[in-house]
């Protein structure tokens, strides 16, 4: 693919994000975190609180990427069968079987949006790694495949009852776990409170151009995309280095105040989350007019896509956020490139 | 009357005979025979220095003596202090100024100690010699009364000195006919021992600064003046340009205190506002770190060097000016940046 196509399918990526930025402000660094996601190919968890936006941000990207889009609703009484299929007595009196919404868009299904997925019980966790991982779910004696699908889903850390924790191998599927919280600026604020046009989110997410990607383009795009971007003798190392820091920080100097550095780290980042991490840094380089991959675009990924791989020690999960988010910057600080 | 005078001649006669009964007991404690040598044995401590002696000066000297039974030392024949001895019937101006005297009985034998002090009571014109002693002891046989013997305590021969050089001294007659050793001038070996010590003592300063700091004057031990000096010992070739790139990351790192990159630098100069001054070079730095690290490709227009020596000849001007900044120096503007001279 020649350079102009590169720089074409950036021009589409600029355009989405700016689209998106119409509708969800002052969301700017999800937004790329987002954007980067879908090219590189990789699930997308939302956390935050009630009420800022995940729902409508997730939306408002779907309609931009175009292609099938589904949604689901995570409850506790939700079942795996009721993400393949549903059963109802049809206007003839028989018993019909529908497709759920994993089948309902065939193999066009581009977004499958889990909203709440941590009110999902452990089944249905169980079921979305295999499609997460393996984009492909055996029902009714047949393998059905979904190519071009990303899961989008999002959770609320604080509330806690009727929630299932999604363990580490779930959370490890999805390539960045962007946090949302909402903006400090005193405009965007009331500009969310008194501006109406943020009152009707259908209307608002209608405003999104549609279909601004083409989403059946994208897996053989990101390919492309992954191998013009080049990484080098010292970047490789530099990774290496981040990664062999999240295993083992005390080596590298790394300190997090009130924590016990021996015991806080039972796992550290795992080389699907590191090799996502690069393909994460490889499409931030190409958003930002790059051949090579820089410390740079490892650091603008790095917390999304590795902090939520790790591993801590029970006594320290209740401060997983923010212990995260210190060790992170304190390995960014420690490691030199080169 | 002749009976008076009868009397008188008879009282005359006794006192002639006591006189002569006294003298003659003084004779014979000399005229005594000597005691048997074997009956008696003698030790003295007298002293070390005989001579230079002067009127007041006290010497004094310690006799043991020991005296096997049956003889028997006669405590009263002890010298007594004060009395004048004399030598030919002249007072030789030695006098025992005070005696100390102790004992020990055994079985057979009895040891005495005889602590002598002498004063000397007279002085010359010229040095004269002079004795302490003799001393004659009584000694008496416990089994025959009769048999009373002396020892006598030998003399110790001293000199008295004058007080002062008699008379006149003539110097030029006491002149000697040889020259005497000169005195040399020694103010210039003087000043030289001076410079010598104040270059030992600031040897020795600068040695422990240098052990202690690494570095031979002040602030040399700084992050970027061991930078620069480490960039200009580097080989001036692609491999030395990516090695002296290394080391400046390696100073800034070490001056934040945590790893600079491009996209943190806000920080760090917000941290180290003494390097406001190179924000420009800084960017520089790193879009040609971006070069040589990560992207061969990329070419900073601001800073297209024409070859990689000029570009590490750049990056060791840039070290320096960094290492101004350290020193809290404000480093002179850039006019125009010539990347091409790397000047």
């Amino acid at each position: 693919m020649s350079d102009r196509q590169l720089t074409d399918w950036r021009n589409h990526a600029l355009n989405l994000e700016s689209e998106v930025n119409k509708v969800v402000v002052g969301q700017q660094n999800p937004i790329r975190l987002i954007t980067t996601s879908i090219f590189a190919r990789g699930h997308v968890l939302l956390e935050g609180d009630v009420g800022v936006g995940k729902t409508t941000l997730l939306r408002a990207f779907t309609r931009g990427i175009g292609g099938g889009y589904q949604r689901i609703e995570g409850t506790i009484d939700l079942m795996p069968n009721d993400l393949v299929y549903h059963t109802y007595l049809g206007e003839d009196g028989k018993p019909h079987v529908s497709p759920g919404p994993l089948l309902m868009s065939g193999e066009n299904l581009s977004v499958f949006f889990f909203n709440e997925i941590n009110r999902a019980r452990p089944q249905v966790h169980s079921l979305l790694l295999r499609v997460m991982a393996e984009r492909s779910l055996s029902a009714f004696n047949t393998e059905h495949y979904f190519p071009h699908m990303i899961v989008f889903a999002d959770r609320n850390q604080v509330e806690k009852e009727e929630t299932f924790e999604i363990p580490s191998a779930a959370r490890d599927r999805f390539m960045m776990e962007i946090p949302i919280v909402v903006p400090n600026d005193n405009d965007i604020m009331e500009a969310l409170v008194f501006d109406t046009k943020f009152h009707n989110v259908d209307a608002l997410v209608n405003n999104v151009k549609p279909d601004v990607l083409q989403f059946d383009e994208l897996n053989a795009f990101s390919g492309v995309l992954q191998n013009s971007v080049d990484t080098s003798d010292t970047l490789k190392k530099y990774a290496l280095n981040l990664w062999k820091a999240t295993k083992a920080p005390l080596d590298y100097g790394v300190k997090v105040s009130g924590v016990d550095m021996n015991r806080l780290v039972l796992s550290g980042a795992s080389p699907r989350g590191m090799s996502m991490m690069l393909r994460a840094a490889r499409v931030n380089a190409w958003l930002n007019e790059r051949t090579a991959v820089l410390p740079e675009d490892i650091h603008a990924v790095f917390h999304a896509t590795v902090a939520h791989r790790l591993v801590f020690s029970p006594v320290y999960e209740m401060r997983r956020t923010e212990i995260a988010r210190e060790m992170l910057n304190g390995i960014m600080n420690a490691v030199a490139a080169p | 009357m002749t009976q008076f005078i009868r009397l008188f001649y008879i009282l005359l006669s006794f006192s002639a005979l006591a006189l002569t009964a006294r003298n003659a007991y003084a004779i014979d404690s000399q005229n005594l025979p000597d005691i048997n040598p074997t009956y008696v044995s003698m030790k003295s401590i007298d002293p070390v220095r005989l001579v230079g002696y002067t009127v007041g000066d006290v010497i004094e000297r310690e006799v043991i003596l020991t005296v096997k039974a049956p003889y028997k030392l006669i405590e009263t024949s002890l010298p007594i202090p004060g009395y004048e001895k004399r030598h030919k019937g002249q007072v030789i101006g030695i006098e025992l100024k005070s005696i100390k005297h102790t004992k020990k009985v055994d079985d057979n034998s009895t040891t005495h100690h005889i602590k002598l002090a002498y004063q000397v009571f007279t002085n010359n014109i010229v040095a004269k010699n002079a004795a302490l002693g003799p001393e004659y002891l009584n000694l008496v046989n416990l089994k025959n009364n009769q048999d009373i013997v002396k020892f006598r305590i030998p003399t110790v021969d001293i000199a008295i000195s004058p007080i002062a050089i008699f008379g006149q001294v003539k110097i030029e007659n006491n002149m000697s006919p040889f020259l005497g050793p000169l005195p040399l001038n020694h103010d210039k070996e003087e000043s030289w021992l001076k410079l010598s010590l104040i270059f030992l003592i600031l040897s020795a300063l600068g040695l422990l600064y240098i052990l202690g700091m690494r570095a031979w004057l002040p602030r040399m031990g700084g992050t970027f003046s061991k930078v620069y000096r480490a960039l200009r010992k580097q080989e001036k070739s692609t491999q030395g340009l990516k090695e002296s790139v290394a080391l400046v990351h390696a100073g800034l790192s070490t001056t934040a205190n945590f790893t600079v990159f491009s996209n943190n630098l806000e920080q760090f100069l917000a941290l180290k506002p003494n390097f406001i001054g190179l924000k420009l070079e800084l960017e520089q730095f790193f879009n040609l770190s971006r070069r040589i690290n990560f992207e061969p490709k990329y070419l900073d227009p601001a800073a297209n060097f024409d070859s990689d020596v000029n570009a590490q000849l750049w990056v060791i001007k840039f070290a320096r000016r960094c290492r101004d900044c350290e020193r809290g120096l404000s480093p002179e503007k850039l006019a125009t940046p010539s990347m091409k001279a790397g000047l």
